[in-house]
Parts: C-alpha cells; sequence; structure tokens
C-alpha cells in the first residue's frame, strides 16, 4: 500500500489538475460537436446547394481515426486557416469536429422519426417553417436523441486521452509524466486506468438508465449504437 | 493561403516514401486482423459466461463487459503495455516482456471484446427457446446445443452487425503508433520529423484512412445486407 501512496495519493495534485483539463476538453468539445453536428444535420437535409459539401465532410468527419484527425487539425489547420493556435483549441476542435459528424447523422435520424403529419398540422395552423422546426420538431428530436447524445459524450472522453499527444496536460498526460519520474507504472497507471473506466462507467450508465426512462415514459425507442 | 493549399496537392512527398507508408498500411491491417481474432475469441468467452447458469461466472462475464468496454482505447494500450508485463513478471518470478506489436494487439482485442460481448450475448438471446426446446428433447446436451443450435445462428445475424465494430477497431489500430508500433500514422510522424512538412502527409493520411474506412464499411455493409435477405 505505501507505493499507492507515495505514487498516486501524493501525487493527487498533478492527477487532479490533469483531471481538470480533462473535464474542460471534454465540455467543451461536446458542447460544440452538438452545436455543430445541429448545423450539419440542417444543412445536409433542408440547404440543397451545400448538400454535397455536407455529406463530404459529415463522412470525412466519421470515417477518420481521431488521432489522425487530432495530428491534421493539430498540424494543418493553423497552416491552412491560421487557427487553432493553442493545443488546447486544437484538442477541442478535433473532438468537436468528430463527434459533430456522428451527432449529424444521429440527428437525421431523430429527424427523420417524427411523422410527416406533424410538419403538416404545424403548418396548417399557420406555423412558419422555422417555428415548426423549433416548437415541434427539435424537442422530439433532443428527447429521443438523448441516450445516443450521452453516448457520445463518452466517446469524446475516451478520445480526450490522447490530447496528451498534442502535450495538453489532461490526466493522461499528468500520469505518465509521474511514470517518467518514478520509473513505477504500476500503481499509477492503474489508478488512471481504474478513474477513467469510473467515470465512463457512470456516463453510461446514466445514459442507459434514461434510454430506459424515455422508453417506459414516452415510448420512444432507444436506438444507443453498440 | 494559397501556398499551404498547393503544398496540400503535393502528394510528391507521399509518393516519395511510398514504400514505408504501405508497409506502415500493412502493420494497421496486421493489427487490426490479430486484435479482431482476439476481440472475437474473448467476447464469445465473456458473452457465454454471461448466459451461463452459474451466478459467479455471470458476473466475471459481466465485470470483464464492463471494464473493457468503457476502458479508453489508448489507456488500456499504455496499460497492456507498461503494467502487464510486470504484474505476469512478478506472478512468474521472471522477467518478462511484451512487444509494442503484441501489446498492441492485445490490449486492442481486450477492448474490443467488451463491445462483441454484448453484441454475441444479444443474438444469443435472441435464438427463440422453441430451437432449444426441439434440440433438449432430441436428447442434446447443453454444450451440444450451443455448438450445433445457437452459436451457427449467432454469428450469422450477428456478424453483419458488427461492421460498426469492426470499423471502430480498425480506426483505433492508428493509436498503437503512439507506443512505437512501425504503422502507418508513426511512419508519417517519423517522415514529419525528418522533412519538417506536416502539411501533405498528415492530409494525405487523413485521407488514405478514410478512403480505407469508407470503401470497405460501404462494401461490408452491402454483403451484410445480402447476407441478412438471405437469412431471414
Amino acid at each position: 500500500m505505501n507505493n499507492w501512496d507515495r505514487l498516486v495519493w501524493n501525487q493527487r495534485e498533478a492527477l487532479l489538475a490533469g483531471l481538470q483539463v480533462t473535464i474542460e476538453v471534454c465540455l467543451i468539445s461536446f458542447a460544440a460537436a452538438i452545436v455543430g453536428g445541429m448545423v450539419l444535420c440542417l444543412l445536409r437535409m433542408y440547404v440543397k446547394p451545400v448538400r454535397p459539401i455536407a455529406i463530404v465532410l459529415i463522412e470525412f468527419f466519421r470515417a477518420t481515426p481521431i488521432l489522425v484527425q487530432l495530428l491534421w487539425v493539430n498540424y494543418v489547420w493553423p497552416e491552412l486557416f491560421g487557427w487553432p493556435n493553442t493545443f488546447f483549441a486544437a484538442a477541442c476542435t478535433a473532438l468537436a469536429v468528430q463527434s459533430s459528424g456522428y451527432l449529424a447523422e444521429t440527428f437525421r435520424a431523430g429527424i427523420e422519426a417524427i411523422p410527416k403529419g406533424q410538419r403538416e398540422a404545424a403548418y396548417s395552423v399557420g406555423m412558419s417553417p422555422a417555428l415548426t422546426f423549433r416548437r415541434i420538431v427539435l424537442p422530439q428530436v433532443l428527447l429521443s436523441s438523448a441516450p445516443s447524445i450521452i453516448n457520445q459524450f463518452t466517446v469524446i472522453v475516451k478520445s480526450s486521452t490522447l490530447v496528451s499527444v498534442i502535450t495538453v496536460q489532461d490526466l493522461m498526460f499528468q500520469s505518465q509524466k509521474i511514470v517518467n519520474i518514478a520509473y513505477e507504472p504500476i500503481e499509477i497507471l492503474t489508478a488512471t486506468a481504474a478513474m477513467y473506466i469510473g467515470f465512463i462507467f457512470i456516463v453510461s450508465m446514466a445514459g442507459k438508465l434514461l434510454a430506459d426512462r424515455l422508453r417506459r415514459s414516452y415510448g420512444i425507442g432507444s436506438r444507443l449504437p453498440t | 493561403m494559397s501556398d499551404s493549399l498547393r503544398e496540400i496537392l503535393d502528394i510528391g512527398v507521399f509518393w516519395e516514401f511510398r514504400n514505408i507508408l504501405l508497409r506502415g498500411l500493412l502493420v494497421n491491417f496486421l493489427v487490426f486482423f490479430g486484435a479482431a481474432a482476439v476481440a472475437l475469441g474473448v467476447g464469445l468467452g465473456a458473452a457465454l459466461l454471461r448466459v451461463s447458469r452459474f451466478r459467479v461466472l455471470r458476473a466475471v462475464g459481466t465485470v470483464h463487459v464492463e471494464i473493457f468496454r468503457n476502458a479508453p482505447d489508448y489507456v488500456m494500450i499504455v496499460w497492456v503495455h507498461f503494467v502487464l508485463p510486470l504484474l505476469i513478471g512478478t506472478l512468474l518470478h521472471t522477467r518478462f516482456e511484451l512487444n509494442p506489436f503484441a501489446s498492441g494487439v492485445l490490449a486492442l482485442g481486450l477492448v474490443y471484446s467488451g463491445y462483441f460481448a454484448e453484441t454475441f450475448r444479444t443474438g444469443i438471446e435472441a435464438v427463440p427457446s422453441g430451437h432449444l426446446e426441439a434440440g433438449r428433447s432430441l436428447g442434446m446436451g447443453e454444450t451440444l446445443l450451443m455448438w450445433r443450435i445457437v452459436l451457427p445462428q449467432v454469428v450469422r445475424r450477428m456478424l453483419p452487425e458488427s461492421i460498426n465494430i469492426f470499423i471502430s477497431l480498425f480506426k483505433a489500430t492508428t493509436i498503437v503508433s503512439l507506443i512505437a508500433v512501425p504503422d502507418l500514422m508513426y511512419n508519417v510522424s517519423m517522415i514529419t520529423q525528418q522533412e519538417m512538412r506536416p502539411l501533405p502527409l498528415y492530409t494525405g493520411a487523413a485521407l488514405v484512412y478514410f478512403a480505407i474506412v469508407l470503401v470497405a464499411g460501404s462494401a461490408l455493409r452491402a454483403v451484410a445486407e445480402r447476407w441478412r435477405a438471405k437469412i431471414t
């Protein structure tokens, strides 16, 4: 137990600082991914001229491995667009970009699942398309895709372990730093793995409970990706 | 801007290093197939544990699934590469080492076994109970029943639906570059350091993976669609 004290408990400040960075990266990219996913989804479904571009972007974001995307955003985007200019911003952008592709498809499935009659009913009482979307479509889509959205958050947390590669000082970065100083990986890496697994377990349990509840209260079938 | 764009489109660098890059891509596929084999085998084992009659075995299966399904790929790869050999060495009282390739295959195999276990379990539970009763009434034992009646149906039904897991696994093989397995991404990083030209190399790598996943994904889905049409 002595080793655990020395290597894990005594390093708690560094680990907590890392955990904080991890949470910041995850929350920022999660919020950006929801907005970005909705924008991509709407562009794909309703804006004819840019539709092919939106499809290519969604497929590209979904089909490229997150590590490749992370390095690509980090090294190529600054020269192409002059942004992102910090490692932290690059990390958030890469994670957000990947998840926005997945969420765009989730939202599309949600929108397509809404019966056409509802929209027609809304138009017939004089609601504009924008108002119909905001009042009728969007609330149902957000509710029915809530489990998938939460599931996407676990994906973001898993992917966020990779941001240490571009020197963002997250939990993984801090624990590897301690390993490099102490040369004793067993306790610290096991503790780190347990922290990630525990955190993701709790989030995915919450998602599962929510999906059950939605199914029971509203009869909304969950389409949790495996 | 236009200069950078021209540099991105300059595939000369890619062509110049085509040999080493292709060898890297081959390593990606080797890791993929190795990890897929481990994941399918261990996943099937865990699924059988989860539908076992004994509560202890069921609990072991559940713990396996929950640990590995919730473990980030990178964390698991680092853990298997740096911690597991030490633990095994302590147990056996000898020096034990895993080379990076074996660590990568084992770690990814374990992580994805968690996903496959769930897929297999849903498949096992979806087999109509009438089939089991029919088998039992013919005097088949539980083991024979599993191998002859349940698993053939599970494999046919679940393999098409596992395509997304296979695709995620293929994408995750890029992470083994971080423990110095010389895959495509590793070689790209090495060449970048040597040539100082990240633009065409990283963009090229992204496009290569994109093309592979897109083509392989749609091809597999088309095959699966046909297969499913045949069995139902």
